[in-house]
């Protein structure tokens, strides 16, 4: 696909959003998206597209010409977004850094480093790590995880979990069998289940409303004990 | 070249020593030439349950530290010409001997022999790593309580990360009729956690505290049922494939008569 200077077409969580370039002339505009629009034509069909130009305002005129080219493509306009609402590199920085956290607080923490731990971890192992902990394996009663991220496991947790351990609350505890002697998120702590019920099913701890929950990791397709 | 094999638990008490002398006896009846070496230095107790403590000259300080050859501190068994022991010093400490000169013996102990059963003191520290540094096989013995499970995990561990992989593990002094009722563990709660091999299952059994005071290992033993035990782990050792004790418990009478009737 050719890269076209002007126009940006990306896909987000939300849908497909066009970048027009603000300072822009919109004859060049027009001819980069045409150009765009065909070269991509097969898998866009049908989509909508929410537009994004800053602080651009278009005339009546050219708006029915962005949306007939749109048309033309089967594209529907579907709107038009503002800055808060689209992530742009030439933001200023402080401005980035909010939108992050804003992010990050909506969603709990999907990014960062991540240290993969390949095997069982048995009593008297601990596991310390500035960000996310994989555990592909068990981490038995006696062992530790402190993470300033997530902490997920590929196998029954029994021992001590602590993410979010410089304090960040919207860390999650996750584990096929979720069954810790301790549990912590940050700066709340809590105690395993007494009763060893089993079959659950994996689970996952999170903070909400400052209390720390256990909640059925939302994976539709699990029936049972499937081993 | 022969094979050293480590017997160890990390908790005190779970029958180490017991499993070492009966493993050891087992394979020297079974035709090896076996050496039994206690470990457990300043509380050596493989001599008393072997029955050979009266015949100690000269003990394992003394080969590691050159005060004698090693052909004279073996002291050779009661019954069998093929077995030999290997005895803890009584009066020095587990700092006497160092994994280094653990190594050395394994390797002069490997020429001579088919098998050298280690038998190592409880705990994580000096001794534990003298004990396990020349082994090329580890046995762990755990009994179904949460302690023990707990500490057998701890060295299972400590054992990989001291590169010997894959250990195996015997569970010691189950009672049938305990977990039957569910007030004990049962195998499948304590596989569950550690996630090893399973050598063998060992019943609880007075005749293993008779066969400890007279100083004669259970496996001689046709009638004890822990003696049972002990020879298939033995036959396991050796690579053959035996099944699992059957450790169902016998029915009482009206039981029996019941299910004579059909009504159970």
């Amino acid at each position: 696909m050719t890269r076209a200077e002007h126009v940006a077409l990306k896909g987000t969580r939300e849908g497909l959003v066009l970048y027009l370039d603000p300072t822009a002339d919109f004859e060049v505009l027009m001819k980069e998206l045409d150009k765009l629009l065909k070269d991509s034509v097969q898998f866009l069909q049908g989509a909508s597209v929410r537009c994004y130009a800053g602080q651009k305002e278009y005339t009546e005129d050219e708006h029915a010409r962005l949306e007939t080219v749109l048309r033309e493509q089967h594209l529907e306009l579907a709107g038009w977004l503002t800055s808060e609402e689209v992530y742009v590199p030439g933001k200023s920085q402080s401005q980035t850094t909010e939108d992050k956290e804003t992010r990050l607080g909506e969603e709990g923490m999907m990014e960062g480093s991540c240290l993969f731990v390949e095997r069982t971890l048995r009593s008297g192992k601990s596991v310390q790590f500035d960000g996310h902990v994989v555990v592909l394996g068990d981490v038995n009663p006696g062992a530790e995880i402190i993470a300033t991220g997530n902490i997920a496991v590929l196998g029954s947790l029994r021992g001590v979990a602590h993410a979010g351990a410089t304090g960040e609350r919207n860390a999650t505890v996750s584990a096929y069998y979720l069954a810790p002697t301790q549990l912590r998120i940050a700066d709340l702590v809590t105690r395993g289940p007494e009763d060893e019920a089993d079959g659950r099913g994996p689970e996952i701890a999170r903070i909400k409303d400052d209390q720390l929950i256990v909640e059925a990791a939302g994976m539709n397709g699990w029936r049972g004990k499937a081993r | 070249m022969g094979e050293v094999i480590v017997v160890t638990s990390g908790k005190g008490g779970v029958g180490k020593t017991t499993t070492s002398a009966n493993i050891g006896t087992g394979l020297a009846a079974a035709g090896h030439k076996v050496v039994l070496v206690d470990t457990d230095i300043g509380l050596r107790n493989l001599d008393v349950v072997m029955g050979l403590e009266n015949r100690i000259v000269y003990d394992l300080v003394d080969v590691t530290s050159g005060n004698c050859r090693l052909k004279q501190a073996l002291i050779k068994d009661k019954r069998f010409p093929n077995l030999f022991l290997l005895p803890a010093a009584q009066t020095k400490d587990k700092t006497a001997v160092n994994p280094e000169q653990m190594r050395l013996l394994a390797a002069e102990l490997k020429e001579e022999f088919d098998y050298a059963i280690i038998d190592c003191p409880a705990g994580i520290e000096q001794g534990f790593r003298n004990a396990i540094a020349g082994a090329d096989r580890a046995i762990v013995v755990c009994t179904p309580e949460v302690s023990a499970v707990r500490d057998a995990d701890r060295i299972i561990g400590l054992l990989e990360a001291a590169e010997l992989r894959n250990p195996k593990l015997i569970i010691n002094r189950i009672r049938p009729a305990m977990v039957k009722r569910g007030d004990m563990m049962d195998i499948t709660d304590i596989l569950d956690i550690l996630a090893v091999d399973l050598i063998g299952v060992v019943p609880e059994d007075e005749s293993i505290v008779i066969s400890t005071n007279r100083g004669e290992p259970a496996v001689m033993d046709q009638a004890s049922q822990a003696g049972e035990a002990y020879r298939r782990i033995t036959s396991r050792i050796q690579g053959e494939e035996v099944p699992l004790m059957n450790l169902d418990v016998p029915k009482g009478i009206m039981e029996r008569m019941k299910s004579l009737f059909g009504l159970r």
